[in-house]
C-alpha cells in the first residue's frame, strides 16, 4: 500500500512536465493518480465517456455548501447514472485544510453519501497544477474524445449560502446536457469560486 | 452514565472548538460616519471599517483566483439613497501558484449616502447595514453582520471621531488619470499590453483588472521601456475564449491608483 503510494507519487511527478494550464477546446494530456481505495486511475481508461473532475476540500465553506445541502451528491448520482465518470480530486497538502488519508476519505464519502466514481488523492498537487485548479470546488469536464469542454465554477452564484443553489444556473449540468445533446457548450468557462486549493508551499 | 457522558463530550470537543471559530474572531466590523450629523439633502460618507487580525484578509471587488468580495445591503430611512462601494485599491496576496486581490490589517469600504430634502431637525435617523463577507488566512470563514448607526439631523455637521480613517483611505481610492497622460491597450497573442505615456515616466506599476477571467492573476506583470513610454505586459487568462473590447481596472503607479477604462485595440495583432 505504502509502496503503491510512493510509486504513484513518482509517476505523478512526471505530470508536472505539463506545467501549462489546460484550455477549453483542446485535448488534455493523460494523467494517473491513486484513488482512496488504492487503485490507479488513468484518464485514458475512460476514453469514450464524459469525465468530470471536482476539486474538493471537506473543510472549505464553499465545498460544504454543496455537500451539506446534498447538491454535489445529487449531481454525482444523476450524472453517473447517465454514464459519466466523476472524479473528486483532493490536492490539499499534508497539514493543510482538506488533507485526508485514504481511510479518512472513504469514511467521509460514506458519511456524506457521496458517490463519485473515485476520489483521487493528490497531496503533492501535481494533478491540481496540471489543470491549474484554483478553488474548491473547481469543476472540469472532459468529453469522450478527451477534449476539455468546461473549466470553471459549479454554478452561477458565488456564495457560501445553501439557499442560493436552487436559483443558480448549474454550469456542470448545463454543459453535460448540451454536450450529450450534440450542442455546443454555452458557458464553457466561468470564474471558479471558493477557497484556494491548499497546495504544498 | 457519567462515564458515557464524559466519553461523548470528549469526542465532541474538537467539533465544539471548530464551531466557535467564527469570522467575528478574525475581523471586527464597524459602521462609521465621516461626519457627526445628517444634513438634509447633503450627501455624507458612511463606511464599513474592517479591522482584521494579523495574517487574515478580506477581498477586493475582483477577488482574484479565490475568495469573495464583501457585500453590503442597506436598510435606510425613507427617502435616503446609497451609492456603490468606493473600493480602495487592493494588495496582491500571493500563495503560489495562486494570487488573490484583497486587504490585510484595516480597510474602509466607504459609500455615499444621500439624505432627502425634508428631514426633521433634531430627529435621530437609524441606518442599518447587513454585511456578508469572507475572511481567510490559510482557511476561509464566511461571516454575516448587522451593523447599526444612529445619527442626529442638524442644519450643519462637523467632523466625527472617525474622520481620520476616511482621510487615510482617500489616497487609496482610484482617481482619473491626469490630463496629458496617455494610456492605450492592445491585444497581442497571449498578452494584453498597456502602454503608458506619463510625466515623469512611470516605473513602478501594477494593474488590477476589474473583471475576473481576463488576465492570468498569478502571472507576473512585466514592464518594458519604449522611447517616451512604458508598456505593461499582462498574460491573458486561459479562460478568455473571445476577444474583449474594453479593459477596466485600477493602475497603481508608485502607490497612487488611477482608474482605467479603455478600448482594447486588435490592430497590432
Amino acid at each position: 500500500m505504502k509502496r503503491n503510494l510512493w510509486f504513484s507519487l513518482a509517476v505523478s511527478v512526471l505530470l508536472a512536465c505539463f506545467a501549462q494550464a489546460q484550455r477549453v477546446g483542446e485535448p488534455v494530456p493523460d494523467f494517473q493518480a491513486t484513488d482512496s481505495n488504492g487503485h490507479i486511475q488513468k484518464l485514458s481508461q475512460y476514453r469514450g465517456k464524459f469525465v468530470v473532475l471536482e476539486w474538493h476540500n471537506n473543510g472549505c465553506p464553499y465545498t460544504r455548501k454543496h455537500y451539506e445541502s446534498g447538491n454535489m451528491q445529487r449531481l454525482q448520482k444523476e450524472w453517473r447514472d447517465r454514464g459519466v465518470i466523476w472524479f473528486t480530486v483532493i490536492s490539499s497538502a499534508p497539514g493543510l485544510q482538506g488533507y485526508v488519508t485514504a481511510p479518512e476519505e472513504n469514511e467521509y464519502l460514506k458519511r456524506m453519501n457521496a458517490v463519485p466514481t473515485a476520489a483521487l488523492l493528490d497531496p503533492q498537487g501535481d494533478l491540481g497544477r496540471l489543470y491549474a485548479a484554483k478553488t474548491t470546488p473547481h469543476m472540469f469536464i472532459i468529453d469522450p474524445k478527451g477534449v476539455l469542454i468546461y473549466d470553471g465554477a459549479i454554478d452561477s452564484k458565488a456564495t457560501t449560502d445553501q439557499s442560493d443553489i436552487a436559483t443558480a444556473t448549474n454550469y456542470v449540468s448545463q454543459a453535460l446536457e448540451e454536450a450529450m445533446g450534440g450542442r455546443p457548450v454555452s458557458t464553457p468557462t466561468s470564474r471558479p469560486y471558493g477557497c484556494s486549493v491548499k497546495y504544498a508551499h | 452514565m457519567c462515564f458515557l457522558l464524559i466519553g461523548s463530550m470528549w469526542f465532541l470537543w474538537p467539533m465544539a472548538t471548530l464551531a466557535i471559530d467564527s469570522a467575528d474572531q478574525h475581523a471586527k466590523l464597524e459602521l462609521v460616519s465621516e461626519q457627526d450629523a445628517i444634513v438634509p439633502h447633503r450627501q455624507l460618507r458612511l463606511g464599513i471599517r474592517f479591522d482584521l487580525e494579523e495574517g487574515w484578509h478580506t477581498y477586493w471587488i475582483n477577488p482574484g483566483d479565490s475568495g469573495e468580495p464583501p457585500r453590503i445591503e442597506w436598510e435606510l430611512p425613507a427617502g435616503f439613497k446609497a451609492g456603490s462601494i468606493q473600493w480602495p485599491y487592493p494588495s496582491r496576496l500571493s500563495t503560489p501558484p495562486l494570487v488573490d486581490y484583497g486587504y490585510e490589517h484595516q480597510v474602509l469600504l466607504a459609500v455615499l449616502i444621500r439624505p432627502p430634502r425634508q428631514l426633521e431637525d433634531g430627529a435621530a435617523e437609524k441606518i442599518v447595514a447587513h454585511i456578508r463577507y469572507l475572511v481567510c488566512r490559510d482557511v476561509c470563514i464566511p461571516g454575516q453582520k448587522q451593523l447599526v448607526l444612529t445619527l442626529p439631523v442638524k442644519a450643519h455637521a462637523g467632523a466625527s471621531s472617525d474622520l481620520p480613517v476616511f482621510e487615510s483611505t482617500q489616497p487609496r481610492l482610484p482617481k482619473p488619470m491626469p490630463a496629458g497622460w496617455r494610456i492605450s491597450a492592445a491585444s497581442k497573442g497571449d498578452e494584453f499590453q498597456l502602454t503608458l505615456k506619463t510625466r515623469p515616466l512611470a516605473r513602478d506599476l501594477q494593474f488590477f483588472p476589474l473583471e475576473p477571467e481576463q488576465i492570468d492573476t498569478g502571472a507576473p506583470q512585466t514592464l518594458s521601456v519604449l522611447p517616451g513610454a512604458v508598456r505593461l505586459h499582462l498574460k491573458k487568462s486561459n479562460h478568455l475564449l473571445k476577444p474583449i473590447s474594453h479593459i477596466q481596472g485600477v493602475m497603481v503607479i508608485s502607490g497612487t491608483a488611477y482608474m482605467v477604462d479603455i478600448p482594447v485595440s486588435l490592430a497590432s495583432r
